[in-house]
C-alpha cells in the first residue's frame, strides 16, 4: 500500500513538472513570493518565452 | 543471488534470442504481436544492463560525486536537480513526437521484419547511445546545446552546419507532419470537426488558466480533456447530419490552406492563449494514450497480418518508392535513432539531472521506451489485413483513381482488398471512405481502433476510438506546427537582424508578421506540393526529412566521437562511430538515389525529367521545378554533413597524431553536496 502511495504521488510530481506547477512552486519558493495571478503570469510567460525557443521533437 | 542474477540474464537473453529468431525465420503463418513485444523488451533489457551500463561506467566514468550543472547553477528556474523518474517522464514527453508512430507505419509496406530489426536493434547500438552520450557530454558542460558543442568540439563550421540543418529540417518536418494531418482529415466530417472544436477548447484553456484559474494547469488540462472528448462525439453527430456535414467536408487543398493560415495566426498569437495550454493537453494525452496503447497490445495479444517481408522489399512499394535499403532506415528515424533528441539531450534535460549516474536510464531508457512505442506502432499497422494496410496507404497516382481500379490493383499484387470491403469498414469507423489516406495516421488509427475495440467495446465503438486516435495525433501535430514556426521565427529574426535591426525585435510586430509570414511560407510551399504531388507527398517529403533527421544525428555522432576521442584516444570511438558508419551508409545512399536513381518513382531528376517529356502545362512546370528543388534540398543536406564529417575526421587525426588540441572542454570537478532528502 505504501508503494503504491509513493508511485501516485511520483505521478502526480510528473504530470506537475509537465504542467509546469512544480516549477511555479520552486519559482516563489527562490523569490519568497505568494501565488497570485498576476505572479504566475509573470512567470509563465518568462518560461514560456525560453520553452517555446526551442523546437518541439518529432 | 549472485548465480540466481546471472541465471536471470541468461534467460532474458535466451527469450530475446528465441522471439527475434523466431520472427526473422517465421514466412507463411500469422504470429502473435506478443513475439514483437518481448523481442524488444527483452532486447532492451540486455542492452540497458549490459551495454549502456558498460558505457556508462568504463567509458564516460559517471560519478554521483562529481556536482551536476542542476546543483552548481541552482537557480530554480531552468537548473534545478530534480528526481530521476520525473526528469525521465519529462524527457520522454519531449522526445516522443508522432515520428515513432507514423515512419514505421509507412515502413511496413516492407513487413514487419526489416522495420521491427531496425526499431529495436537501432535503438540499442544507435538512437539511445546518441541520446545518452549527448546528454552526458551537455551535462559535464553546463547545459551546453549541441550547436554550442559542435562549435566548440569541431570547428565553427560544424556550428554553423548543425544550426543550418535543424533549420532545413524544421521546414520540411513541418511540410511533412501538415501532410500527415490533412491526408487524415481530407473528407473526413467527424476528424474535421473534432479537430477545429480543439481549437476554441485551447483558446477557453488559455484564458481559464490565465485569468480564471492562474496556475491550475492540471485542473484545467482535465477540463480540456473532458471538452476534447465531448469534441469526438460532437463530430459523430455533425458526420451524421445531412445540413453539418458538407460544411465539415474538405477537400485537401482547402485543408492544407486552412493549415497554412492556422499555422500563422497561431505563431503571431501570444503564446499563453493557444499554444501552451495545447502543449500541456498534448502531452498528457499523449503519456496516456502510449500507455494504453501498451497495455492494449499486451493485453489483446492480436495476431500481425502483415507477412514478415512483403514484395516491396524490392523498392516498387506503393507507399514510398525504393529498396529496403537504405530506405528503411529513413523512413524510421524516431523509433530508432533520431537526431531531434540530440537537440532535446542539450536543452532542458542536462540542467535537471540532480547525479550524474541518472543519466542512464533518462538518455538511454527513454530512447528505449521511445523505440517500444514505435514497436506498438509497427504492430497496430500490422494488425491490419495486408489489403486494408495498401488500400489506406496507396496514392491515386499509384493504384488508380476509382475504389474498383485500386481494389484491383492491390489485390493483383497478392493482397486481396475489395472496395465492397474497403467500404463497409469506412462505414464502420464513420469515414466516407479510407482510400488513398496516405501519411501513415489513419493506418495508424485504424490499427489502433482495432486494439482498443478488441480491449472493450467491441465494433461498436470502433468509430469512437479510430476518431479518439485521429484526434490525439492532430492534437500534437498542430502544437509541433505551432511551436515550430515559432522557433523558425526566431531564427529567422536572429539571422535578420544583422542586415534590419528592427526585423530582429521579437516585440516589434511588422517584424514578428513578416518573419512568420516567410517561415509558414516556407514549410507551406512544401506542403502544397504533397498535396498537388500525383504520388500522394509522401513519397518525397518523408524521404526527404528522414535523411535530414538522420543527417542531423550524424552530426551529433561526430560530436560524441570527438568528445570520445579526446577522454580515450581511439580505444572507444567504436561506440559512436559504428552508428555513425552506418548513418553516412545509410543517409548518403538514400540521398544519392533521391537525387540521381533513374526510376521516376525515386529519383527526382528523373522525374523532373518525365515530366518534361509530357504535355507542358503550368501544373507540369511546378511539378518540374519542385522535384528539382527536392534534388537541391537533398544535395545541400549531403553537402553539408559531408563538410562536418570532413572537419571532424580533421580533427579526429589531428588529436590521435598529437598535433591537435585534445583537452576535454569539462566544467571543472566540484564535489557534490546534495542530500538524498532534496530530491
Amino acid at each position: 500500500m505504501k508503494r503504491l502511495r509513493r508511485f501516485g504521488e511520483l505521478i502526480l510530481a510528473l504530470l506537475r513538472e509537465i504542467g509546469d506547477e512544480n516549477a511555479y512552486q520552486r519559482h516563489l519558493d527562490a523569490h519568497g513570493r505568494t501565488h497570485s495571478g498576476a505572479e504566475w503570469r509573470r512567470f509563465s510567460e518568462e518560461r514560456m518565452r525560453a520553452k517555446y525557443a526551442r523546437a518541439k521533437c518529432c | 543471488m549472485k548465480l540466481l542474477g546471472t541465471l536471470l540474464w541468461i534467460a532474458i537473453a535466451g527469450v530475446a534470442a528465441f522471439c527475434l529468431g523466431g520472427i526473422a525465420i517465421n514466412r507463411g503463418e500469422h504470429i502473435s504481436s506478443l513475439w514483437l513485444v518481448l523481442a524488444a523488451a527483452c532486447t532492451y533489457a540486455i542492452g540497458y544492463r549490459f551495454y549502456a551500463k558498460f558505457v556508462a561506467a568504463r567509458v564516460m566514468g559517471l560519478n554521483d560525486k562529481r556536482a551536476t550543472p542542476a546543483e552548481r547553477l541552482r537557480n530554480g528556474h531552468d537548473f534545478e536537480p530534480t528526481n530521476k523518474w520525473i526528469i525521465f517522464g519529462h524527457h520522454f514527453a519531449a522526445i516522443a513526437g508522432p515520428g515513432p508512430l507514423v515512419g514505421p507505419v509507412l515502413a511496413a509496406q516492407f513487413g514487419y521484419l526489416p522495420g521491427t530489426l531496425w526499431i529495436v536493434i537501432g535503438a540499442v547500438l544507435g538512437g539511445a547511445v546518441q541520446d545518452f552520450m549527448i546528454l552526458f557530454a551537455s551535462m559535464r558542460r553546463d547545459g551546453k546545446s549541441l550547436g554550442e558543442m559542435a562549435r566548440e568540439e569541431i570547428g565553427k563550421v560544424g556550428g554553423f552546419a548543425a544550426l543550418f540543418t535543424v533549420l532545413i529540417i524544421m521546414v520540411i518536418l513541418l511540410a511533412v507532419v501538415g501532410l500527415v494531418v490533412v491526408n487524415a482529415l481530407k473528407g473526413s466530417p467527424w476528424g474535421t470537426f473534432t479537430i477545429v472544436a480543439t481549437m476554441p477548447v485551447a483558446l477557453l484553456m488559455g484564458f481559464y488558466l490565465r485569468y480564471w484559474r492562474p496556475g491550475k494547469v492540471l485542473e484545467c488540462s482535465v477540463i480540456g480533456f473532458i471538452l476534447v472528448m465531448a469534441s469526438i462525439f460532437g463530430g459523430q453527430y455533425v458526420s451524421q447530419s445531412a445540413s453539418l456535414a458538407p460544411v465539415f467536408t474538405w477537400s485537401a487543398m482547402t485543408l492544407a490552406v486552412g493549415i497554412i493560415v492556422y499555422g500563422f495566426t497561431a505563431s503571431a498569437l501570444p503564446v499563453w492563449m493557444l499554444l501552451a495550454p495545447r502543449d500541456y493537453l498534448s502531452t498528457f494525452v499523449k503519456l496516456g494514450v502510449v500507455l494504453l496503447l501498451g497495455l492494449g497490445v499486451i493485453f489483446v495479444r492480436p495476431e500481425l497480418q502483415l507477412p514478415a517481408l512483403t514484395r516491396f522489399v524490392d523498392g516498387t512499394g506503393p507507399v514510398f518508392a525504393g529498396k529496403v535499403f537504405p530506405f528503411c532506415f529513413i523512413t524510421i528515424a524516431c523509433g530508432a535513432i533520431s537526431g531531434f533528441h540530440a537537440l532535446i539531450s542539450s536543452g532542458t534535460t542536462p540542467k535537471m539531472i540532480a547525479k550524474e549516474s541518472n543519466a542512464l536510464p533518462v538518455g538511454y531508457g527513454s530512447m528505449l521506451l521511445e523505440s517500444f512505442v514505435a514497436i506498438m506502432a509497427m504492430v497496430a499497422a500490422c494488425v491490419l489485413q495486408p489489403g486494408v494496410y495498401f488500400a489506406v496507404n496507396s496514392p491515386a497516382g499509384v493504384v488508380g483513381a476509382s475504389p474498383a481500379a485500386a481494389a484491383a490493383k492491390i489485390s493483383s499484387w497478392g493482397y486481396a482488398v475489395t472496395a465492397p470491403q474497403m467500404a463497409a469498414l469506412a462505414k464502420e469507423v464513420g469515414e466516407q471512405t479510407l482510400f488513398y489516406r496516405t501519411g501513415g495516421a489513419p493506418s495508424l488509427a485504424l490499427g489502433m481502433a482495432h486494439i482498443f475495440a478488441q480491449s472493450g467495446g467491441g465494433q461498436a465503438v470502433i468509430g469512437f476510438w479510430y476518431h479518439f486516435a485521429i484526434m490525439f495525433e492532430a492534437l500534437f501535430i498542430l502544437t509541433i506546427l505551432d511551436a515550430g514556426t515559432r522557433v523558425g521565427r526566431f531564427m529567422l529574426q536572429d539571422l535578420l537582424r544583422h542586415f534590419n535591426e528592427p526585423l530582429g525585435r521579437t516585440s516589434w510586430m511588422p517584424g514578428v508578421i513578416i518573419t512568420s509570414a516567410a517561415v509558414v511560407a516556407g514549410w507551406g510551399y512544401f506542403l502544397i506540393q504533397g498535396v498537388r504531388d500525383p504520388l500522394g507527398g509522401i513519397n518525397s517529403l518523408w524521404p526527404l526529412f528522414g535523411i535530414a533527421n538522420q543527417l542531423l544525428a550524424a552530426i551529433a555522432l561526430s560530436v560524441g566521437t570527438t568528445i570520445l576521442i579526446k577522454m580515450h584516444g581511439a580505444k572507444f570511438m567504436w561506440i559512436t562511430c559504428t552508428p555513425l558508419a552506418w548513418l553516412v551508409i545509410v543517409t548518403f545512399s538514400a540521398a544519392w538515389q533521391k537525387i540521381f536513381s533513374p526510376l521516376p518513382a525515386i529519383g527526382f531528376l528523373a522525374q523532373a525529367e518525365r515530366l518534361q517529356t509530357g504535355p507542358q502545362t503550368a501544373a507540369t512546370a511546378t511539378l518540374i521545378f519542385n522535384a528539382r528543388l527536392d534534388a537541391a534540398i537533398c544535395g545541400l543536406l549531403m553537402v553539408l554533413v559531408a563538410v562536418i564529417l570532413a572537419d571532424s575526421l580533421r580533427v579526429w587525426y589531428g588529436i590521435l597524431r598529437g598535433t591537435s588540441d585534445a583537452r576535454v572542454t569539462e566544467a571543472p570537478f566540484v564535489l557534490s553536496q546534495l542530500r538524498a532528502e532534496e530530491l
